[in-house]
């Protein structure tokens, strides 16, 4: 899993532009699925099984964007302003290279360079890409950019732009194979979206559930963590096993799907953390409010410097995570 | 419904709790009490409470919808700290009035603890001085760091402990009046309507989750796909110091909502209804979005006509939230007199006209 991993994080994909990506993990998942599309949102949308006794129509959603950059103005010596596509930090941004999607890199500083103290907002930003003037620059006005930064294995621990969320989408093609590869049948008809747009609104999953009617929603996301010197004050670890959400900013989690979470991590020995974020939210608070309403939860993984060129994760949690997904799949839900 | 009763049915749903996400006692409560009075009812798949009493028009019968939201906020555990609890909130809780509150930590059983904070002097210089930040406020059950990680844990909840007070005649204070005042108010049209025979279909929804993110509204106004919504809420009561543009007198007037959440016509028919059957009323300038369910029952589907109905409520979002008996009747009375008025031709006359 941590080859494929690396192969995600390194394929660019800022919101309304997953193409690439989409198509890598479709090639990968192809074989494995009893039924594929990719709907008009983009959303790349996967079946596997059918209900049955015990089961219920399940929706797993991990987002295949990340955060990116968009040109927004060239000047005549060739700078390209910017905005964001998504939550952008601006402090992590100082220094940094970023890459457009047709492969030309630059360096981001800002303007009085070498002076400033503080850090100024995106505004006072511009990206460098070497070009003499503007005749020069090859990037146009509504070009992408991501975080150009390369994949760092630390051993226990991966560091990678990215990983929110293609950590998650790592857990599903590895769980998806898993189930695939099972002489046994899950009691459920999974159906794994790998959705489109999440870091600027939401805005995929939504469509996706209306299109699946699911029974219960379920993210793969990654979550805060409260471990890093002077760090906010939340009760989650890196290494500490997968995260049950409890509530986030933007979703109180279903009571029963929290319970079966909890209880089939509990059966099968996986240690987990109970989640509550104060700030960010994850597709599942959009899943949830789909048509008639979804129970919903999400199965997070803790993430250090989430939204920065270099979110950390742990190898373990992720492993953890795909264990504890593959097994409620195989477990009947036993909410209403 | 009479006096007594009135009094009972206040008290039971202010001792039921039902924080936002986890309504399940009070909406057992509620399926108890309203099952005899609806020809049909269930549960939303997020929670909320959905009852109809079934009109005489011929099929296809219009449909109007009051919707009361039933969660209550209050506290959430995020953590341990030595000793003690680390606390967020659930829906929009004031922290100024937290500290030396006594709360229900609803862990492994239901335990006692106080709220308190840091003295003054242990503040970092930082730290605002006149009010209290959630980060600075702790829960202390009195119990050492291992019984309480055994007894309670993160995700668990925290209920204020304040039973519920009648003052004087007229008034009631207690904890999660924002909303029940509202549940009982459309428990009470409940109970008119068992003498009366609408034209309409009327569906009563005790909403979940509005204190969070109205998606209880949301999901049973797509469900049920009404021709009218009514938002049955609270809102500010006078008290010394609130700026008469802002609050309303308790026990005079019932304020009806105007503006973009509010469809001009169903405001009028509102104002007819009351004028004729002797309810005062006043008119409550709501200028953005009306904080209420209506926000989310207006644009549901192909758009729902939407009304505002608040009830005054002294002291929001406060263990101590206070209302007027009187308005809760006065309201209950108001929806009825719109539902008397409700005909098979109503929805041709509705036009949004300011």
């Amino acid at each position: 899993m941590k080859s494929l991993l690396k192969s995600l994080v390194e394929i660019p994909a800022p919101p309304g532009h997953e193409k690439e990506l989409r198509d890598f993990v479709r090639e990968e998942i192809e074989t494995m699925a009893d039924e594929i599309r990719v709907d008009s949102m983009g959303n790349l949308i996967v079946r596997k099984g059918e209900v049955r006794e015990g089961g219920k129509r399940i929706m797993i959603a991990s987002h295949l964007d990340e955060i990116g950059l968009i040109a927004t103005h060239i000047d005549k010596r060739g700078f390209i302003r910017f905005t964001n596509m998504g939550g952008v930090y601006p402090s992590y941004l100082l220094g940094g290279r970023v890459r457009f999607l047709d492969g030309t890199r630059g360096v981001i500083d800002v303007e009085g360079s070498g002076k400033r103290k503080k850090v100024p907002g995106l505004d006072k930003m511009y990206i460098d890409i070497g070009a003499e003037n503007e005749n020069q620059c090859s990037i146009d006005i509504g070009d992408v950019a991501v975080f150009d930064r390369p994949w760092l294995d630390l051993g226990k621990r991966v560091v990678s732009k990215a990983l929110d969320d293609r950590v998650g989408v790592a857990v599903m093609v590895e769980t998806l194979r898993k189930v695939h590869q099972s002489p046994k049948r899950t009691p459920h008809e999974s159906w794994f979206v790998f959705s489109n747009q999440e870091e600027v609104g939401l805005r995929g999953a939504g469509p996706a559930a209306y299109q699946l009617e699911p029974d219960i929603g379920l993210a793969i996301d990654v979550t805060r963590t409260g471990d890093t010197p002077q760090g906010v004050k939340m009760d989650v670890s890196l290494g500490e096993g997968p995260a049950i959400k409890i509530r986030d900013k933007g979703m109180l989690s279903h009571p029963e799907v929290v319970d079966w979470m909890i209880d089939v991590a509990r059966k099968h020995k996986i240690s987990c953390q109970r989640e509550v974020l104060e700030r960010g939210t994850t597709d599942a608070a959009s899943i949830q409010l789909t048509r008639g309403g979804v129970p919903s939860g999400c199965l997070s993984i803790p993430c250090r410097y989430v939204h920065s060129p270099s979110e950390m994760v742990d190898w373990d949690d992720v492993q953890q995570a795909a264990i504890l997904l593959e097994k409620l799949l195989f477990e009947p839900f036993l909410g209403s | 419904m009479d006096s007594m009763e009135m009094n009972d049915l206040l008290l039971d749903l202010l001792h039921v709790p039902g924080l936002s996400g986890r309504e399940d006692p009070v909406l057992r409560y509620l399926q108890e009490i309203w099952e005899p009075m609806v020809d049909e009812l269930r549960v939303s798949p997020l929670g909320s409470l959905e009852g109809v009493v079934r009109g005489n028009a011929p099929q296809p019968r219009p449909k109007i919808l009051f919707a009361a939201h039933m969660d209550a906020i209050g506290l959430m555990v995020t953590g341990y700290q030595g000793d003690f609890l680390r606390v967020t909130s659930v829906g929009g809780v004031d922290p100024r009035v937290l500290p030396g509150g006594i709360v229900t930590v609803h862990g492994e059983e239901d335990l006692p603890g106080v709220i308190d904070q840091l003295p003054k002097a242990l503040l970092p210089d930082s730290a605002p001085k006149d009010s209290v930040e959630f980060k600075y406020l702790i829960v202390d059950l009195g119990l050492k760091e291992a019984e309480l990680k055994d007894m309670v844990q993160i995700g668990d909840l925290v209920s204020f402990q304040q039973p519920p007070l009648m003052m004087g005649d007229n008034l009631i204070a207690g904890p999660a009046l924002d909303n029940r005042a509202s549940v009982a108010a459309i428990t009470i049209m409940l109970t008119s309507l068992q003498t009366r025979d609408p034209a309409w279909d009327v569906w009563v929804v005790a909403t979940s989750q509005e204190e969070e993110n109205m998606s209880g509204a949301l999901t049973s106004a797509y469900t049920l796909q009404p021709d009218l919504a009514v938002a049955v809420d609270v809102t500010f009561a006078s008290a010394p110091g609130t700026p008469d543009h802002k609050s309303y007198p308790m026990g005079e007037e019932i304020p009806l909502g105007w503006g973009p959440s509010v469809h001009p016509g169903l405001y009028r028919a509102f104002e007819e209804a009351a004028e004729e059957e002797d309810i005062s009323v006043n008119r409550e300038p709501l200028p953005m979005r009306s904080g209420t369910d209506a926000d989310v029952l207006q644009i549901s589907a192909a758009g729902v006509p939407t009304m505002v109905l608040s009830i005054p409520l002294r002291y929001m979002h406060t263990p101590v939230e206070m209302v007027h008996k009187e308005d809760i009747r006065a309201v209950a009375k108001l929806s009825q007199a719109l539902i008397d008025r409700l005909d098979a031709n109503f929805l041709s006359t509705l036009e949004w006209e300011e």
